[in-house]
């Protein structure tokens, strides 16, 4: 066991440092993108960019340095070229600090100067709440309409139920709160329609949560719903179910002691895939409604092509994906004594 | 006899009918073929205005005489003769009219006998051919008329109203030679206010707006906010945050918005008493900056002073932080040595502040004296000696404190005021700096513990109250501020961070009607139900959106784009195929007249223009008077508006236009026509920033164009016009790798200048990419040939280029044609028998009676050795003698001793093995009109040693 989880630990961290060198080697090779101006403006933002590390600054044209990205007007008879980095030098030093001072780099554009690592911690928690009431809200919600539509099978009832998880399931997060926001917010006033800043009074940050836990947490009812449904009807379906019957357990008994119970092996493993689902999810969302945590963290450090800020973030998603990953599998193995972790097929 | 006669009658007529149907589009029921009118030209029809073309009218105007010549058959293809020497005629007297308010009464005289007779010899004419000769004869006529302007001259010192006529007559020529594009619209529109506000004036001010912060007050609380405190406060949103307020080490407009609530400026903008302009008003300063060196007493001079306020004077600083270290600096008072702080902090370049390295490469005469050079010479720090040298000062002066600026320059007062007066250069306690480092300064610490609150020090309206990243930035008004009392009632500014804004148009004013925020601008979809509300103000802009486009000929396009273009060199496999059509001025003006701007900018909320400027350009920028309210402007567009629905668009006009473009281009051989059924397809691809400016502004404007031109009655369907659409991969693609380098036809451009200065930013006019600082986005002529059109000024002929300096600052002009000081020719070094190498520098001046050159030194320098080891610049002299001809010019002859050029052996670029690659610096005193520049000049790759 402990071999397997360890073996799966490395592997993650490969996996890890793989997706990373990819995504830093892709992003970087994106066209350099300059602003709009003229020359003295063009010379002052190369100048910056040399500054922040990304351009060389020549004081005389080279072959050595690939395309010559700039050349700034002479003054007095002289120029400077200016020639990027190029990208496999930047990742070298990239992992060089990491790796020898755990140095994620700074904010170059969105917060400058400020510390990658230290702007993803403050924002993290905003998204982890966010997430675990959507969690909190979501699964009981969405297990208990499953066990209903499935008790009820064929009924009015479970078909209602269906359906209506077919539509919401279908529904976006961002759809949905734009239709949540016109009625609730714009037309009646009864939720904030941006998330409160923190200086707002306590009711009015719990307020603040109503519109995008409920929005986060529609498709992830549905998604219970059905899931616990199909499960449920499997196992009232089932032979020992029959038996437990028939050995003289009421239906209630039989349902309670033995159908959830075994219904619940492969839905509880996948709470814990839902949270880091949600939270990829809750990207779009948290832009829309304002919310200041990593999801839009991410989009912004997209835009402002404030990379180290991108791989941080990147870094704290897949870790936590993978790290999830992990958990789930080993959690079957808790649930379901069954399932033996890292056993040889005999 | 009669029998003969009668015969060669009918044969006339059948001739003369056969001629005139032969290439009549076969469906033109809607051709109209009025002239504008505008013109007086004579007529040989009397009825101009028919628009019917589809009956042969020629006919029934024979005079069946026995005596009578037979007529000569029209060639034009699209266009009745009447119709196209009519405009042939018009085109002709738009030139007189533009010029004739510059000619003396002899030049006028003059020019007009050429114009009128050339206009007789238009409608005699027979053939297109004919009247095109004509037209040339003519312009030939104005263009001998009128000497070409000559020598060192200025006009930077006339007033504003001279410079305005100057401005004027500039943008005309961009007009007429298709260098302003086709503008579309102005980015104004409407905004909402919230109903608590009272605006400083009910009339939006060009260039300051409606006094919201400084002259407006709010008179009830916003119900939303749930902070008692900030329920007065101006309620405003951003759509991200900026992260950082410090606009000395930012590039964006949105730093500069917030950094404008806490920034202060010598000297400042406050409404006028009656509310229709404003003042300029000393904010720091006590007053105006007064020269010191004005020696002549023309009002110019490159040192001014002004007597600024300090602690003593009741200035002081105000932060918002709650940290002891920094609180200690609130109520601080402002020291004079704080005003030169704030510009060593700027310039220093290890600082590495964007508008520092902006402020040291400033060109021409705004430049600061001395501040490049400090700038380069401080990449490791501070350097006193070289600050000494730099044009910043400040002392006391019996009991006065001053602050002194040396521009590179000439300046007028107002000027100098100008540019000295950004917030940029508040100044600072370099204490404060010390304590808070250059790196936090306004902004944020690497741990994130101290925020821009933490970090700011202030003597501006207002000061940071709270500053929480990605929620909300608070501004609380700064009760120190020295005009705390009479003006910015409102007690503060809370800017929300309101992301969806980014992605949704309408977020923003769904916002502002559930009274969450003070003001917004209305998006598209809601222009019908609150263009007229009550609370509804309309704003004009700042900025004109264009189609810039590529007039150039194949000929011209070679010269400037060419293999060895003057503006890049291309490839002959990357040559643009340039499209005729665009180089012919009809053709580009029926482009403008097809558009409907008024429709395309009232859909969505803009302001339909024609103008070249946007509103918010100053002609007199000390008084705020907007350029477009002005008669040369009105001058200059009047060719874009005359018989128009008053906004350039006329789709009769359009399709006159077109006609008239085709008969040219077709009898010039650029085309020849298809048929109806297999038409001969101009192809223009239109180049834009974005994918979803396809939907957003290019199938509008497509349809426009393509509905007028390919309409039957322009030429019978043997035509067809396409606009395609091209996008590239970054948004700037269009700039830089479209439009600047000449790789275009249409493409979008949409961009802005200093509003103060109008006549500096029509550089960007200019094919010299030295006047445009490499930002022309129009092409067409080159802009320093005086005899591509009569640019006329003071009864002179002018180049365009010429002209501009003139009037920018000054311009050694011969025959028409802007010069520089000096033209330096290098002829190529060669290797004489010794193993030594000759080669020689020829500098011819433009002025020789005002230029005096003497060569300093000759620096020979193998690039591979350039940095020697010990990071030492490595450069030797060579001897050289100088000589100087009767003309004038200069010839320099150096030599590089054999032994010399034997250590640079062939290797393999190492330091110690250089490739021999080696070139030289020419370093000279140059002596132009009593002024001296101790400057150099480079010659890169000069020779390889064999």
């Amino acid at each position: 066991m402990a071999k397997y989880v360890l073996k799966r630990i490395v592997l993650a961290c490969v996996t890890t440092f793989i997706i990373l060198s990819l995504s830093f080697i892709l992003i970087k090779l994106l066209p350099f993108e300059r602003p709009l101006g003229n020359d003295t403006a063009q010379t002052a933002y190369f100048d910056r960019q040399y500054n922040l590390g990304y351009v060389y600054r020549l004081d005389q044209q080279s072959d050595l340095y690939g395309e010559l990205l700039y050349k700034s007007p002479s003054n007095k008879g002289k120029s400077s070229y200016y020639y990027t980095v190029p990208v496999m030098t930047q990742y070298v030093h990239w992992l060089e600090n990491i790796f020898t001072k755990w140095d994620w780099g700074d904010s170059k554009t969105f917060q400058p100067n400020v510390k990658a690592s230290v702007i993803i911690m403050k924002r993290i928690g905003y998204s982890i709440r966010l997430n675990i009431f959507s969690v909190i809200f979501s699964v009981p919600l969405g297990i208990l309409l499953g066990i209903w539509a499935a008790l009820k099978k064929n009924s009015a009832t479970d078909h209602i139920i269906s359906t209506l998880v077919m539509i919401f399931i279908s529904i976006p997060s961002f759809v949905l709160i734009t239709f949540i926001l016109k009625i609730f917010a714009y037309n009646f006033g009864l939720l904030p329609s941006t998330w409160p800043p923190d200086t707002s009074p306590l009711s009015a940050r719990v307020q603040g949560y109503i519109i995008p836990v409920f929005c986060l947490s529609f498709s992830s009812i549905c998604g219970y719903c059905r899931f616990v449904r199909a499960e449920l009807c499997d196992v009232l379906e089932s032979d020992y179910l029959l038996l437990a019957r028939t050995k003289g357990l009421t239906r209630r008994q039989a349902i309670i002691r033995h159908a959830l119970k075994n219904s619940m092996v492969p839905i509880f493993p996948s709470i814990l895939s839902e949270f880091i689902g949600i939270l990829g999810g809750s990207m779009i969302l948290e832009q829309l409604y304002g919310i200041p945590g990593i999801g839009k963290l991410f989009v912004l450090a997209l835009n402002y092509k404030d990379y180290d800020i991108l791989f941080v973030d990147m870094a704290l998603v897949t870790a936590i994906s993978l790290g999830a990953g992990l958990i789930t599998d080993l959690s079957y193995g808790f649930i379901d004594p069954r399932i033996r972790m890292g056993a040889k097929n005999s | 006899m009669k029998k003969v006669l009668s015969i060669l009658l009918v044969l006339a007529m059948v001739v003369s009918l056969a001629a005139c149907t032969k290439d009549e589009p076969e469906n033109n029921d809607n051709q109209t073929t009025n002239a504008p009118v505008t013109t007086d030209a004579p007529k040989t029809t009397d009825d101009p205005g028919k628009t019917d073309t589809s009956t042969p009218a020629p006919t029934a105007e024979v005079e069946p005489t026995a005596t009578a010549e037979p007529e000569i058959p029209w060639d034009g293809a699209y266009m009745e003769k009447e119709d196209f020497l009519a405009y042939t005629a018009h085109d002709l007297e738009s030139i007189f009219e533009a010029i004739e308010d510059q000619l003396d009464d002899a030049q006028y005289q003059t020019v007009k006998t050429v114009v009128d007779n050339g206009i007789d010899a238009i409608n005699a004419s027979t053939s297109v051919k004919d009247a095109e000769k004509a037209y040339e004869d003519a312009y030939n006529g104005i263009i001998n008329a009128i000497p070409k302007a000559d020598g060192l001259v200025t006009y930077k010192k006339e007033n504003n109203v001279e410079r305005t006529n100057i401005l004027g007559i500039l943008e005309q020529y961009g007009v007429a030679n298709g260098l302003t594009g086709i503008s579309v619209f102005e980015n104004g529109g409407y905004t909402m206010y919230n109903e608590r506000i009272t605006l400083g004036t009910e009339n939006y001010i060009v260039g300051y707006g409606f006094g919201t912060l400084a002259e407006g007050s709010i008179n009830a609380d916003l119900e939303y906010e749930t902070n008692d405190a900030w329920k007065r406060y101006y309620h405003t949103y951003e759509s991200s945050d900026p992260g950082t307020l410090n606009y000395l080490n930012n590039q964006g407009q949105q730093v500069g918005d917030l950094y404008s609530y806490i920034g202060a400026s010598f000297v400042t903008n406050f409404m006028n008493a009656t509310k229709d302009g404003y003042d300029w008003v000393p904010e720091l300063a006590k007053e105006k900056p007064q020269p010191v060196n004005d020696d002549d007493g023309d009002g110019m001079c490159t040192t001014w002073r002004m007597e600024v306020k300090t602690g003593d004077d009741g200035l002081k600083y105000k932060t918002g932080s709650e940290m002891a270290d920094r609180k200690a600096f609130d109520g601080r008072g402002v020291a004079l040595e704080d005003y030169e702080y704030a510009f060593k902090l700027l310039l220093t370049q290890k600082n590495e502040l964007y508008r520092g390295s902006e402020l040291a490469n400033y060109n021409g005469d705004m430049a600061i004296a001395g501040a490049k050079d400090f700038y380069d010479g401080t990449a490791d720090g501070f350097k006193a000696d070289l600050w000494e040298k730099v044009g910043i000062k400040t002392y006391v002066e019996n009991g006065k404190n001053y602050f002194e600026v040396t521009f590179a320059g000439e300046q007028t007062q107002f000027y100098a005021m100008y540019y000295i007066s950004s917030s940029i250069y508040m100044p600072i306690p370099e204490d404060f700096i010390n304590l808070v480092t250059v790196k936090n300064y306004l902004g944020f610490s690497a741990d994130g513990k101290q925020t821009p609150v933490d970090n700011s020090l202030t003597t501006g309206a207002y000061y940071i109250e709270r500053y929480d990243s990605d929620q909300q930035i608070v501004f609380a008004k700064n009760p120190y501020y020295i005009y705390a009392d009479t003006k910015y009632s409102i007690p503060g500014v809370y800017v929300k961070i309101f992301p969806a804004a980014e992605s949704d148009p309408t977020a923003a004013i769904k916002e502002f009607l559930a009274g969450h925020f003070d003001a917004a601008g209305i998006p598209q979809d809601y222009l019908n139900d609150y263009k007229n509300d009550p609370r509804t103000r309309s704003t004009l802009g700042d900025n004109v959106t264009k189609l810039n486009v590529n007039a150039c000929d194949a000929e011209t396009w070679e010269y400037l784009f060419g293999e060895n273009g003057t503006v890049t060199q291309t490839e002959k496999a990357n040559y643009w195929d340039v499209k005729p059509v665009l180089g012919n001025a009809h053709f580009r003006k029926a482009l403008s007249l097809s558009i409907n701007r008024q429709q395309f900018a009232d859909s969505r909320g803009n302001v339909a223009s024609v103008s070249f400027l946007s509103s918010d350009y100053m002609s007199d920028p000390e008084n705020g008077i907007s350029y477009s309210t002005t008669e040369p402007h009105k001058r200059a567009i009047e060719q874009l508006l005359e018989d128009t629905d008053g906004a350039g668009y006329s789709l009769e006009l359009a399709r006159d236009y077109f006609r008239m473009a085709l008969t040219e281009l077709e009898k010039d051989g650029a085309y020849k026509p298809g048929t109806k059924e297999n038409p001969t397809v101009i192809t223009l691809e239109t180049a834009w920033r974005y994918p979803q400016e396809e939907e957003r502004y290019q199938k509008e404007i497509k349809n426009y164009i393509e509905s007028a031109f390919n309409d039957d009655s322009v030429c019978g369907g043997v035509y067809k016009l396409e606009l395609t659409f091209w996008v590239g991969n970054e948004w700037t693609d269009v700039y830089y790798n479209k439009m600047m380098l000449g790789q275009f036809d249409i493409g979008f451009g949409s961009v802005s200048g200093n509003s103060l200065d109008p006549i500096g930013f029509m550089n960007i006019l200019s094919s010299d990419q030295e006047i445009s600082h490499n930002f022309t986005l129009n092409w067409g002529v080159v802009t320093n040939d005086p005899d591509v059109y009569p640019l006329v000024y003071d009864g002179k002929r002018w180049s365009y280029d010429a002209l501009f300096n003139a009037v920018n600052g000054q311009a050694i002009v011969t025959d028409g044609q802007n010069n520089s000081v000096i033209t330096i020719s290098y002829n190529e070094i060669a290797k004489n028998d010794d193993g030594s190498y000759t080669g020689s520098l020829v500098v011819a001046p433009a002025l020789p009676d005002m230029t005096n050159l003497t060569i300093t030194a000759i620096m020979c320098c193998n690039y591979d050795r350039y940095y020697n080891g010990d990071g030492q610049y490595d450069e030797q002299p060579v001897e050289f003698t100088t000589d100087q001809a009767a003309g004038g010019t200069y010839t320099i002859t150096f030599t590089v001793p054999a032994e010399l050029a034997e250590t640079y052996t062939k290797g393999e670029g190492a330091p110690e093995e250089p490739t021999g690659y080696t070139g030289f610096d020419f370093y000279y005193d140059l002596e132009f009109n009593g002024s001296v520049e101790s400057t150099y000049y480079s010659v890169d790759d000069a020779f390889v040693i064999e």
